[in-house]
């Protein structure tokens, strides 16, 4: 993986005391970093992901959805495999235990009388896709904290928005 | 107000039950929304090509998921959804489960990278991540297709709910050879028409999240009354349908009534990842500011269409059940016709008894979902005829003015084709819709999955793979008869039937695209750099593409597109 890097900014100055300014570098135009950037977690005596990502010059590295370059797509990646392996479960699950399992997937469910199958495949598949959206767009948004990524936005309205997640994002639940 | 079968109209689309008479209030609130639409259309009018085609690119999450929403939900979805759950049953629940979950995989691998690639249209990224104005020009033939194919059913919606509110308009001025249906689906793709001439995306955007309103209004108040006035419902009716379910027949019910198990899984298929290559809907996501938004504006986007896609198979057990009760049986010989089923919203509102102007909203409803969608879908095919192929291929020092010439030529050419091939629709209005499903996820999909995800993919192979994918895709087109007279050939009609061909087509066109990228040349650094930047997480200043970026980066390197 390290083959994949550059390592034009980490070869010069790499002590944490420029890591700021380097920051600061990187995001020209963009505003100020957001976040002391070495707090972040820390492997045994590496290089934590953080550092080993604000080091990764995206245009030297190889995209490839099975062979992530760097951690911050190896973190992205995980999240994505996972949340589309329940995907496909939530899915084509239903239908497909139907196909095998006919007799105990149409058992009328209690109180509410639906056969099991067409609650499944109506109601839940629909709802576990919105609930899977839910999870992965605020992962992504914790991924990005992680990595200390701020959104541009050149909108004022929107930037109390993208500054206060939680806020915006709690009613999607409903 | 009398259930009018008129003779003369017995030979054309008729809805058997639903009242076909001029209704005096449903046709103010009809054209009242119509000229409303008009005008706010009028308000946001623009001139400028980039405002007409992204609106600008300022729109926030939650109106940008109602956009989404109102785009989607077409008169398949408020429609041909509840149509299909009412005739063919659990098989119908595939397109419930396909319209919805594809958003979660558009989702994950896409709503963002497009963001990030910051190109206008879908031809305009085919044309530049593979470096080739032949590539750009299939993308583009394959959105004005998609566009086309999809607006047929938009039109046999349009037609058949206008009949409810307007009757039939032969009673009044005889239209010599158009039956009540088609002058009806005629009138409304010229009032749909005249509209896109009239304003361009960012008045349509505006009117969109004011039609997702509507809509959404419309249908769940509709289902809520119908529920309550029949006793079947108090205030959940998504939920308690379930105690009805047992009393509508088997046909309803029974997992492989209406379908196998096989044409379920390939219908589902298509439908997820059409959704993913929809150039309707990937139009949406640079309309944003930044990734983020791109992503919590998809996942708005699924919420709003949920809560019509959760409560249409109540809405459908309801309309069977009375149907059952006044018209005829539903199932059997001679059953429920595909044109009932295909207004069986607005049949089960007026069987409930409902008053006549809330009947009304419910159809008119169903117009603004037909309205949207076409609205959305005929900026993409004119974008992609006058931005793709017009001023990029054919006339490269356009000038704006002369674009937008064409665009709006070009609205008005798919909508008179749209209307010739709406006169006699070959299938009901969900299975037409699928068949644009099927194109997208063979064609357009692959392109923007390896395109976003795979550096290496490379001109050689998206050429073979669009080429490949849309023979596939015409394959089922022209056996089923949906062009021309038909084959008829059995095994292709059983394995690759054209409302689920992507099962087989779309993993076929990626092992092509694949096998050809890798026995060709790898595409040009510059290319494999513009993909790498769609995926690094640094922040990207609006209005800047993945392109711009690698150009700065390498210096004055030359344009390649």
């Amino acid at each position: 993986m390290q083959d994949n890097l550059t390592h034009d900014q980490s070869m010069t100055d790499n002590d944490s005391h420029d890591d700021a300014q380097e920051d600061g570098e990187r995001k020209t135009n963009r505003g100020p970093p957001d976040r002391p950037p070495t707090e972040q977690v820390r492997t045994d005596g590496g290089k934590s992901d953080v550092e080993i990502e604000r080091e990764v010059d995206y245009l030297e590295v190889e995209i490839n959805l099975l062979k992530p370059a760097t951690p911050f797509m190896r973190d992205h990646l995980r999240v994505i495999w996972l949340g589309f392996g329940i995907w496909v479960v939530t899915t084509f699950g239903p239908i497909t235990a139907t196909r095998f399992a006919p007799d105990l997937m149409t058992t009328p469910m209690p109180i509410i009388e639906f056969p099991l199958h067409y609650f499944l495949i109506a109601i839940v598949a629909p709802s576990s896709a919105l609930i899977l959206s839910v999870w992965y767009a605020k992962k992504r948004d914790g991924i990005d904290e992680k990595y200390g990524i701020k959104q541009v936005t050149d909108d004022p309205d929107d930037a109390g928005a993208t500054a206060e997640p939680a806020a915006a994002d709690g009613g999607t639940d409903e | 107000m009398s259930v009018a079968v008129a003779p003369l109209q017995a030979e054309g689309l008729l809805p058997e039950g639903l009242d076909v008479s001029f209704k005096l209030l449903p046709g103010i609130i009809v054209v009242s929304m119509m000229t409303l639409f008009l005008a706010i259309g009028f308000v946001f009018k623009v001139a400028d090509t980039d405002d007409m085609w992204v609106a600008g690119r300022s729109i926030g999450n939650i109106e940008n998921g109602m956009a989404i929403g109102a785009n989607w939900m077409s008169a398949a979805s408020y429609l041909g959804m509840a149509a299909l759950i009412a005739l063919s049953g659990v098989y119908g629940l595939a397109y419930v489960v396909g319209w919805t979950t594809g958003y979660f995989v558009l989702l994950i691998f896409m709503a963002a990278q497009m963001r990030r690639f910051g190109k206008y249209t879908a031809p305009d990224f085919v044309g530049d991540r593979f470096n080739s104005d032949s590539a750009r020009a299939l993308a583009a033939i394959t959105t004005f297709l998609i566009g086309f194919v999809y607006a047929l059913g938009q039109a046999r919606g349009m037609g058949l709910v206008g009949m409810y509110i307007l009757g039939d308009i032969n009673n009044v001025v005889p239209l010599p050879g158009l039956d009540a249906y088609q002058a009806m689906m005629v009138l409304f793709m010229i009032v749909t028409i005249a509209y896109l001439a009239l304003s361009g995306m960012l008045g349509a955007t505006k009117n969109m999240a004011l039609q997702y309103i509507i809509l959404i209004v419309a249908f769940l108040t509709g289902l809520l009354a119908t529920g309550w006035t029949e006793g079947y419902s108090t205030l959940l009716p998504q939920i308690e349908y379930g105690l009805l379910i047992s009393e509508l027949g088997a046909e309803f019910s029974d997992p492989f009534a209406g379908g196998s198990y096989y044409l379920w899984i390939a219908t589902c298929f298509s439908l997820v990842f059409g959704t993913c290559g929809l150039p309707h809907v990937l139009v949406r996501f640079y309309t944003v500011d930044n990734e983020r938004t791109a992503r919590w504006s998809c996942t708005w986007g699924l919420f709003f269409i949920c809560l019509l896609y959760l409560s249409a198979p109540a809405f459908a057990a309801f309309g069977t059940d009375l149907y059952g009760q006044n018209v005829g049986a539903v199932y059997g010989d001679p059953g429920m016709t595909d044109a009932a089923a295909d207004v069986i919203v607005v049949l089960a509102a007026q069987l409930a008894g409902l008053p006549e102007w809330f009947v009304g909203f419910i159809a008119a409803g169903g117009i603004a979902a037909a309205v949207a969608t076409t609205a959305g879908l005929f900026i993409a095919a004119s974008s992609a005829i006058s931005h793709d192929i017009y001023a990029t291929i054919i006339n490269e020092d356009a000038t704006q003015r002369q674009q937008v010439l064409v665009g709006r030529l070009s609205i008005v050419a798919i909508g008179v084709l749209t209307i010739i091939f709406s006169l006699d629709p070959t299938a009901p209005i969900a299975a037409l819709v699928s068949f644009a499903f099927s194109l997208a996820a063979i064609v357009l999909f692959p392109m923007f999955f390896l395109g976003l995800w795979w550096e290496n993919t490379n001109r050689q192979g998206a050429l073979a793979g669009m080429i490949a994918g849309l023979i596939i895709w015409l394959t089922p087109m022209f056996n089923e008869g949906h062009f021309g007279s038909g084959w008829g050939i059995e095994a292709i009609a059983t394995w690759m039937p054209a409302v689920g061909s992507a099962l087989i087509g779309m993993p076929l066109v990626m092992l092509i695209t694949v096998f050809v990228s890798y026995v060709t040349d790898e595409p040009p650094e510059r290319t494999k750099m513009m993909v790498r930047q769609c995926h690094s997480p640094e922040p990207m200043p609006r209005n800047k593409t993945a392109a711009e970026v690698v150009r700065e980066k390498n210096g004055n390197a030359p344009a390649d597109d």
